[in-house]
């Protein structure tokens, strides 16, 4: 059934709601943004057609009130609400909201929200599906158990017992050898019997040197899966990614595999509108596992689109208006290679947050270079939200071609000054030899953190052009110091 | 790194270069005694702005006569060492490590020369060997000056090692003085150390360093000729202050006596404690029939760009101008005039100067050593400590006094203690008493034996009281070099890598080793402010921006960069707002004031408040008995609730009345001014 956006509500602030209205206007659609208190004066809410103040700082108040967000797009007459990424863009019950007051949701189906949010039920779909996922065992009690899960499955070592109730590392024995099963999983009952008051333990693969992989799917409502090739977002700190690339540095049949294999999970689920599939990948072993299903549109979406020419916010318009997908599987041709980094507002050695004002800003300009700002200069960070402010991305002929343009564009052209970012550890990472050689796990950042912090020390010629300007603005104001 | 937009060194015709750098010590020894007539060491990037200036020369000022120097056809350039080193990291904030580097490549022709002070090298205070072999291994100089305070030989060794294992050339001086003991034989006999230590005299020129300004020609010409008729292959190179106004003619008879270099300095330059006027000694030789290499036209350009700088210095010069003869007496050092004559002024006892000159030329008569440092420090220490002392105490009679029992003491006793009498001897048993640790130090041989003895008895026990004799036993004459035992390199360059966050260059290191504290401040104030130090002209290194419009253009890094003033808005809570143009880019910078502070302070008003009494360091609240106070707590009237420090003095600070403690409003450590907010006491 078609139906057509008139007017799209973006949920979100910052980097997400600017990407999404960039595509709107791409299209002719006006938006709507709407902002908590501290944003009044946003860059979101500047490029929206109407904004609509929907509460105070905390989250909860304003970027997580659905009902604020649905009244507000009832209110200033948009008949779509994209979600973006974060905050509601991947709660079921938000978009069955949207859809029930007859709004129209750009996204995936409430119901597929739903299962994929359900881990366990999701690994077990993938079974379903033939697609893998990592190999494990539950309630076990004897180490004879854990030996012949081993033979029957050909489970290599090393393995992971985890307490079945567990969580932040308690009850959480790594294996290596045979020898070392009896005594570990005593162990791991034990703790987990301390910790959760419940000895119930599983064992799983443990995955050396993974790598983290996803594919980009778009799928329409007429059961059309069509991939976008894959990423690679290995390089992580705690857990969360800072540089993407695509394609994968897999070799090109590994690709063509797992990319098919995710499109086939999703068909299989009834999959609509954008969505990822998370896969961990075993170098020593070529192997890949599933992990979960994303059904939101990613912060890193954007390197898939600078390899693929096709614009992934513009697709999800189409299927929420109910026409099929605007490509085949073999019009999508990836013959480029993209990079992105993620500029937060954070130390760059700590990784504490930096709020504070931009007091000076300018994005990289030049060839092959794509920035999405979520704020603009003179812009205040406030501490309720994400420190992510920036996003840059750097495309080329080859894998080379476009680290040589991300170096440019962090190097030469990128300035912040008012808060500290993460831009000093990103030129550190992708100038570090191993990085280059694609030889990285998603460890790589804190094994190598003195080696990476070491590399910081670049001054500019401006950075000492503003050192003499600070001493000429103090002499100025204090005259002739007394140490002189 | 020079951020300067610097003028390239003339491809060179170099007729007048008749020594370079990279030439052997032997070979460059060998081209001056070739040379017809005498030769020139420009002493005006080190000595003459020490001596006039305080050593706040620029190197941005400096620099513009390096094109000039490398055509002059001068012996060398002194333009490192003495207390430039350390005004450079404390006051101008420039290394001396860079100031080579540039030089070096703005002057490729000119032999670079230091000043250093043997074991002290380029601080104040003996360092041990591995420090001393560190330091000097990791500084590119040609010819290396080195002179000791005490005319000890000895304490030379490890430097004139270093520098001959490098090939440079070294050059050790004879502190020079006029004194009845200072005979051509005391000297002769140090010479001949020197060349024993240094194996002959074809590798080193002797330098007679005349750092007062007291030879007299006829004096000079007599200690020249001694020596060349012992050593007649010895080149000598005389350097000389012109304090008691008679530099010109003593450099003449000095030259026409056999010395081969003097010492000279741009005639635009030239105040009243440095040397004499490079112009003037050119003609004036040239006119008593001696030839000066000198490309004469050259150092007229010279003059000239001094000129075009010289007048942003006015602020520096001392402020005791005119011709001193009696240096004759007092024997202050050219070098040490200015930074004396500014800490008295600092201090407010400027108008006590001529009181302590005339101690110090007696002083010098019963303590006897050379007047340069660190020696000149330890004299100026001890001797204007003495008289502030009397002054505070005594009053301008009790100078008076001071001054009339030393001349007692000295000019008709003859240094003859059991001629004074009870009083007068009790009185000058307590005159060294508060003497400062160096002065101490020195007593005690720490810095190695003095030239001709060690003072009398009465002096240590003036200095040391009851331990007076234990002192006296324990009193080394070997040198520090051997006393000293060395530093651990490796702990102190951590040490300072964890005070300033990162692994140091070797150059800081060196800096740290001589001046630890300063080097701190240096390394951070550059990390603030970058190159500011060598990028922006005197004016605006000094007044900042002064106007709406006013611009400053500089270069960095071969760039040009321009800053532009907008605005210096109105002082609010501390605070000034400066709008700069900086590349035509505006910007806004908060400038914190010293009052942004002040105008927290809290000051005692009400009746339950207790204040300071005096200005000071909060180093206890509460009392010994009772442990550290809390609000809530009862006090009495009468007990002690606060401790203030000052000057090493306790001040206890007195509960006014019984009653409770409301609120304290200092914390441990703080410092307090006079009558600022301690605590409340609440009335039972």
């Amino acid at each position: 059934m078609q139906r057509s956006i008139s007017k799209v509500l973006v949920a979100n602030r910052g980097v997400p709601a600017v990407r999404i209205m960039h595509t709107c206007r791409d299209r002719k659609i006006p938006t709507t943004a709407v902002y908590s208190t501290p944003d009044r004066l946003a860059y979101h809410v500047r490029m929206a057609d109407t904004a609509i103040h929907i509460g105070e700082a905390p989250p909860i108040e304003s970027y997580l009130n659905a009902d604020k967000i649905i009244d507000a797009a009832i209110q200033s007459n948009s008949n779509a609400i994209h979600p973006g990424w974060g905050f509601l863009a991947e709660n079921a019950d938000f978009a069955q909201k949207v859809i029930d007051a007859g709004l129209i949701w750009i996204g995936p189906k409430p119901e597929v929200i739903r299962l994929m949010g359900d881990k366990i039920r999701a690994k077990e779909i993938a079974k379903q599906s033939n697609v893998p996922t990592v190999p494990g065992i539950e309630n076990v009690t004897s180490a004879e158990q854990i030996i012949e899960w081993m033979q029957k499955e050909r489970v290599a070592f090393p393995i992971m017992i985890k307490a079945a109730a567990g969580g932040g590392g308690k009850g959480m024995v790594k294996i290596d050898t045979t020898e070392q099963i009896a005594g570990g999983l005593a162990q791991a009952r034990s703790e987990a019997k301390k910790s959760f008051k419940d000895d119930t333990v599983l064992v799983e693969k443990y995955i050396e040197h993974g790598r983290h992989i996803e594919v980009q799917i778009v799928a329409d409502e007429y059961q059309h899966v069509v991939h976008l090739y894959d990423r690679e977002c290995t390089l992580q700190r705690r857990n969360q990614k800072i540089i993407e690339e695509a394609p994968s540095t897999l070799e090109s049949d590994l690709r063509q595999e797992i990319c098919v294999t995710a499109a086939r999970l999703m068909r299989r689920i009834g999959y609509t509108s954008a969505g990822t599939v998370e896969f961990i990948f075993e170098p020593s072993t070529q192997s890949f596992y599933f992990l979960e299903v994303n059904t939101r549109l990613q912060v890193e979406h954007g390197i898939t689109e600078l390899i693929t020419g096709l614009d992934i916010v513009s697709i999800m318009l189409d299927v929420a208006e109910g026409k099929p997908l605007p490509i085949k599987q073999f019009d999508v041709v990836a013959n480029r290679s993209a990079l992105e980094v993620r500029l937060n507002a954070e130390d760059p050695k700590t990784f504490y947050p930096s709020f504070g004002t931009i007091t000076h800003l300018r994005t990289p300009l030049g060839p092959n270079v794509r920035v999405i700002l979520g704020a603009s200069e003179g812009e205040e960070i406030p501490p309720y939200y994400d420190s992510l402010f920036m996003l840059l991305m750097a495309s080329g002929t080859d894998r080379a071609d476009a680290l040589r343009v991300m170096d440019r564009a962090i190097s030469g052209d990128l300035r912040l000054e008012g808060i500290k970012t993460l831009a000093p550890l990103l030129l550190s990472l992708i100038r570090h030899p191993k990085f280059i050689a694609g030889d990285f796990s998603t460890k790589f950042i804190e094994d190598h953190m003195q080696e990476l912090v070491s590399g910081f020390r670049e001054r500019t010629g401006e950075d000492e052009m503003l050192r003499v300007a600070r001493y000429v603005a103090e002499i100025s104001a204090l005259g002739p110091q007394g140490w002189m | 790194m020079p951020r300067k937009n610097q003028p390239q060194p003339a491809a060179a015709p170099e007729s007048f270069a008749f020594v370079r750098p990279g030439m052997s010590a032997r070979e460059i020894v060998q081209a001056v005694r070739d040379l017809d007539g005498v030769c020139l060491t420009s002493v005006s990037m080190r000595d003459a702005g020490q001596s006039d200036f305080k050593n706040r020369h620029r190197f941005y000022d400096l620099q513009t006569l390096a094109p000039t120097f490398n055509e002059m056809g001068l012996f060398s350039a002194e333009c490192h060492g003495g207390a430039r080193w350390h005004v450079g990291i404390m006051n101008r904030r420039e290394s001396p490590f860079e100031e080579v580097q540039m030089l070096r490549r703005m002057m490729p022709n000119v032999l670079l020369q230091t000043l250093i002070r043997e074991t002290n090298l380029w601080g104040y205070r003996p360092y041990p060997k591995n420090v001393i072999e560190y330091a000097v291994s990791n500084v590119d100089i040609d010819v290396w000056r080195c002179f000791s305070f005490l005319n000890d030989v000895r304490n030379m060794r490890t430097v004139a090692e270093t520098v001959m294992k490098r090939g440079r050339l070294l050059e050790p001086a004879i502190s020079f003085t006029v004194a009845d003991w200072a005979t051509d034989a005391y000297y002769l006999s140090v010479v001949r150390d020197i060349v024993a230590l240094c194996g002959g005299v074809d590798e080193i020129i002797l330098c007679i360093k005349d750092m007062a300004g007291v030879g007299n020609p006829a004096r000079i010409s007599q200690l020249v000729s001694t020596i060349k008729q012992h050593y007649p292959e010895l080149v000598i190179h005389y350097h000389r202050h012109i304090t008691d106004g008679l530099g010109i003619p003593a450099l003449l008879a000095a030259a026409q006596a056999g010395a081969k270099i003097v010492d000279v300095q741009e005639d635009a330059l030239v105040r009243f404690y440095g040397h004499p006027p490079i112009l003037g000694v050119q003609a004036y030789f040239e006119e008593s029939g001696i030839h000066v290499h000198l490309n004469r036209p050259a150092a007229e350009t010279a003059n000239e760009k001094v000129r075009e700088w010289i007048s942003h210095y006015e602020w520096a010069e001392s402020p005791f101008k005119g011709y001193d003869h009696g240096v004759t007496k007092h024997r202050m050092p050219g070098g040490a005039f200015p930074s004396s004559f500014e800490q008295a002024e600092k201090g407010g006892f400027f108008h006590l100067m001529p009181a302590i000159l005339r101690v110090m030329s007696l002083y010098n008569q019963i303590v006897c050593y050379f007047d340069v440092t660190p020696g000149s420090q330890v004299t100026w220490v001890t001797c204007s400590g003495i008289v502030n002392r009397y002054a505070k105490e005594q009053g301008e009679a009790g100078v008076k006094r001071l001054i009339a029992l030393l001349s007692k003491f000295v000019e008709e006793c003859a240094q003859d203690f059991s001629a004074m009498n009870e009083a007068e001897q009790a009185e000058m048993l307590q005159l060294f008493r508060s003497a400062p640790g160096d002065f101490k130090n020195l007593l005690t041989g720490n810095y190695g034996k003095l030239p001709v003895g060690w003072p009398a008895d009465w002096v240590y026990q003036s200095t040391f009281g009851d331990e007076w004799q234990a002192k006296i036993a324990g009193r080394t004459e070997e040198s520090p070099l051997e006393t000293l035992a060395d530093d651990d390199l490796g702990k102190l360059r951590l040490t300072l890598a964890d005070a300033i966050g990162r692994n140091p260059s070797d150059e800081e290191f060196v800096l740290y080793l001589m001046h630890p504290k300063d080097a701190i401040s240096f390394i951070e104030f550059r990390e603030k402010y970058g190159y500011a130090p060598l990028a922006l002209p005197t004016d605006v290194w000094r007044n900042g921006l002064q106007r709406t419009g006013q611009k400053v253009d500089f270069m960095l890094d071969g760039k040009p960069y321009c800053i532009e003033l907008v605005s210096v808005g109105a002082e609010h809570e501390g605070m000034i707002h400066v709008v700069l143009k900086v590349n035509n880019v505006t910007r806004v910078y908060p400038v914190a004031t010293p009052r942004a502070k002040a105008t927290e302070v809290r000051m005692a008003k009400g009746p339950n408040d207790v204040g300071a009494t005096i200005n000071g360091n909060v180093w206890r609240i509460g009392n010994p008995k009772r442990g550290a106070l809390h609000v809530g707590d009862v006090v009495h009237k009468g007990e002690e609730v606060a401790n203030l420090e000052a000057m090493k003095m306790e001040n206890a600070i007195i509960a006014p009345f019984t009653g409770k403690v409301a609120e304290i409003c200092v914390k441990l450590n703080d410092i307090v001014q006079e009558g600022q907010l301690l605590l409340v006491i609440e009335k039972e």
